[in-house]
C-alpha cells in the first residue's frame, strides 16, 4: 500500500527566482526503507519539508498517509514523524528529555486534552527503543550533540508514527550509536513503517533492500531498490553523471 | 477586593491594580522571553500609546482605542511576517517604528492645533485616579492569562521549546500563537493608563527574567515569575505611597534591581570545579 505518492509536484519558497523542487514524482510503500542522496543544495530537505506540508507545494499532487498534503497539512504532521536537520539547544532550555519525548504526542492529542497513561507508555517506550533512559531527567540543553539527536528521534516516536522522516539523522553521532539507530529504524521497517532518511553518509546502513532515490536539482535522477552496499557507489555515479557531486 | 484590608480606596484599588496586571504580564511574560519575542512587550505598548492617542483625537474612548488598536496590531504581526518572510521580531520593530509614529504625530499635531494632549498618563501611567471597571477588566484579563496558559499548557510548553518542533510534531501552532499576541494586547491595552506604555515592558520581561536564573523547569518559571512580580508590586505600592513616589516606576526600578541580584545569584551559572 502507497503511503507516500507524490505526483509532479513542484515546490518553490516565495521571492526564490525559481522551482527546489521541480515535476518530482515518488512512489513510497509500507515498509520501505528510503535513503534520499544527492549533492547540497539537490532539494532533499525541501522534498521532506514538502511531504510534511511545511512548505507549499505550487503544482501536482501529493498524498501521505492517504491524505491530501495541500488541504490537510495539520493531520499528516500528527502522523508523520520527521526528525528536523540542525537544531540547538542552550545550556539553559527549562525542558527535560523525559518532557520533550513527551511533546511528540502533543499533536496526535489535539488541542485541550490531557496525555493520558497511554501517552506516557509510548513516550516510555521510545524512550527505550533508542536507549536514552538514563538520560530522562536530564535537560536537553546540557545534552551532547549525539545525545540531542537522540531524543529528537525519541520526539518523534513517540507519535507512534505511519511514516518516519529523518534528515541526516547520523550528522552527530558516533559510529556505535550509528549502528544502534540504523538497528532501531530496521525494526521500524520491519513493523511496517516506511523510513525515509536523508543521508550523507551511507556506513552501517542495515542488510535490507533499500529503496534509494537520488536527487540532483529539484528532481530524481535515480529511483530504485539497490542494496547497502551499493548505495554510496549509485550516489557517486549519479552526481557525476550530472555534473555535481557532494561535499562528501 | 481588598478594601475590608485596605480602608483607603486609592491605595486599594492601586494595589488591586497592580496585582492583576503583573500576575498576568508576568505570565505572558514567560513565554514571550522564552520563545526570544520580548519586543512583543514594546510592540504591543506602543501600539496600545497609539491607539489612545487616536481615540484622544477623535474625542473617543481612549482606552477602548487603546484595546482596537493594539488587536490590530496583532492580528498583523502573523500575516505580514508570513507574507513578507520576516522573522516576526523584524514585523515587531516595523510595526513598533509606526505606532510610535503614529503617537507622535497626532500629540504633535493636536499641540499644533492648541488641543494639548498629556501624553505623561499613557507613557508613565497614574495608579492614583482608577476607577472599579477598570479593576474588573484588568481581574479578567488577568483570569483570562491564567486560563490561556492553563488550557493550552501543553501546546504552550512545545513552541516554547521550539516553534518549528512543535509545528512538525502536528500542534496547531498558529492558533496558539494568535491567542498569545491578543491576550498581550489586550493585557498591555487595559495597563497602559496604570504603568504607561513605556514601563509594562518592564512587567512583561523582568519577573520572567528573574525567574529563568533559578527555574530548570517551565513549571516553576509560570509559578516564580508571578510570584516574584506580585511581591515587588505590594512592596512598590507601600513604598509609593508611604514615601510618595511614583508607584510604576519604582516597581520598574525595583524589579531592574531583583534582576541584578538574581544574575549575581544564580546558581544555574555556577561551574563546578571539583574534580572527585
Amino acid at each position: 500500500m502507497a503511503l507516500i505518492d507524490l505526483k509532479g509536484i513542484y515546490t518553490a519558497y516565495e521571492g526564490g527566482d525559481k522551482a527546489v523542487i521541480k515535476n518530482l514524482s515518488l512512489h513510497v510503500d509500507q515498509g520501505e526503507y528510503v535513503v534520499i542522496g544527492g549533492p547540497n543544495s539537490a532539494g532533499k530537505t525541501t522534498l521532506l519539508e514538502s511531504m510534511n506540508g511545511l512548505v507549499k507545494i505550487t503544482h501536482g499532487s501529493a498524498s501521505v498517509c492517504g491524505l491530501d498534503v495541500s488541504r490537510s497539512a495539520d493531520e499528516v504532521r500528527k502522523r508523520v514523524g520527521y526528525v528536523i536537520q540542525n537544531f540547538y539547544f542552550d545550556p539553559f532550555t527549562p525542558f527535560t528529555v523525559e518532557q520533550v519525548v513527551m511533546m511528540g504526542r502533543f499533536g496526535r492529542l489535539g488541542l485541550l486534552k490531557q496525555p493520558s497513561k497511554q501517552d506516557y507508555e509510548a513516550a516510555d517506550r521510545a524512550i527505550r527503543r533508542v536507549g536514552i533512559e538514563d538520560l530522562v531527567h536530564k535537560t536537553i540543553g546540557t545534552l551532547s550533540g549525539g545525545q540531542q539527536q537522540k531524543t529528537m528521534i525519541a520526539h518523534n516516536l513517540a507519535k507512534e508514527p505511519e511514516v518516519m522522516m529523518l534528515d541526516e539523522p547520523f550528522s552527530n553521532l558516533d559510529f556505535h550509536a550509528r549502528e544502534y539507530l540504523q538497528g532501531v529504524f530496521k525494526d521500524l521497517v520491519r513493523d511496517g513503517i516506511p523510513t525515509l532518511i536523508v543521508a550523507h553518509a551511507f556506513d552501517g546502513l542495515p542488510d535490507i533492500p533499500i529503496h534509494l532515490v537520488v536527487m540532483n536539482s529539484g528532481t530524481i535522477t535515480y529511483d530504485m531498490n539497490c542494496t547497502a552496499g551499493e548505495v554510496e557507489d549509485i550516489i557517486r555515479k549519479e552526481c557525476k553523471v550530472n555534473g555535481r557531486c557532494s561535499s562528501r | 477586593m481588598l478594601e475590608p484590608l485596605i480602608p483607603n480606596n486609592v491605595v486599594c484599588h492601586a494595589l488591586e491594580a497592580m496585582i492583576f496586571v503583573s500576575i498576568a504580564c508576568s505570565i505572558l511574560g514567560v513565554i514571550i522571553s522564552r520563545m526570544a519575542l520580548s519586543s512583543i512587550g514594546f510592540t504591543m505598548s506602543h501600539a496600545a500609546f497609539a491607539g489612545a492617542a487616536i481615540g484622544m483625537f477623535v474625542g473617543g474612548n481612549a482606552q477602548a482605542a487603546a484595546i482596537a488598536f493594539s488587536m490590530g496590531v496583532a492580528a498583523l504581526i502573523g500575516p505580514i511576517s508570513d507574507k513578507a518572510k520576516m522573522a516576526a521580531d523584524a514585523t515587531l520593530g516595523v510595526l513598533f517604528a509606526m505606532s510610535m509614529a503614529v503617537a507622535v504625530f497626532l500629540i504633535s499635531y493636536m499641540e499644533y492645533m492648541g488641543r494639548g494632549l498629556s501624553a505623561s498618563a499613557l507613557l508613565f501611567g497614574d495608579v492614583i485616579s482608577l476607577y472599579r471597571e477598570e479593576i474588573y477588566a484588568l481581574a479578567a484579563v488577568c483570569g483570562l492569562s491564567i486560563i490561556f496558559v492553563l488550557a493550552f499548557y501543553k501546546e504552550i510548553s512545545a513552541i516554547m521549546f521550539n516553534m518549528k518542533i512543535a509545528e512538525a510534531a502536528g500542534i496547531r501552532v498558529k492558533l496558539v500563537y494568535y491567542i498569545l499576541l491578543f491576550i498581550i494586547a489586550l493585557s498591555v491595552a487595559l495597563s497602559l493608563n496604570i504603568v504607561g506604555g513605556l514601563l509594562i515592558f518592564v512587567l512583561l520581561v523582568t519577573p520572567a527574567s528573574i525567574a529563568s536564573q533559578f527555574c530548570f523547569n517551565v513549571k516553576s518559571m509560570f509559578v516564580v515569575a508571578p510570584v516574584v512580580a506580585l511581591l515587588v508590586s505590594i512592596f512598590g505600592v507601600w513604598a509609593g505611597f508611604e514615601f510618595t513616589l511614583p508607584v510604576a516606576p519604582l516597581v520598574a526600578l525595583l524589579l531592574t534591581a531583583v534582576f541584578a541580584l538574581s544574575v549575581m545569584l544564580s546558581f544555574k551559572r555556577r561551574i563546578n570545579t571539583k574534580i572527585h
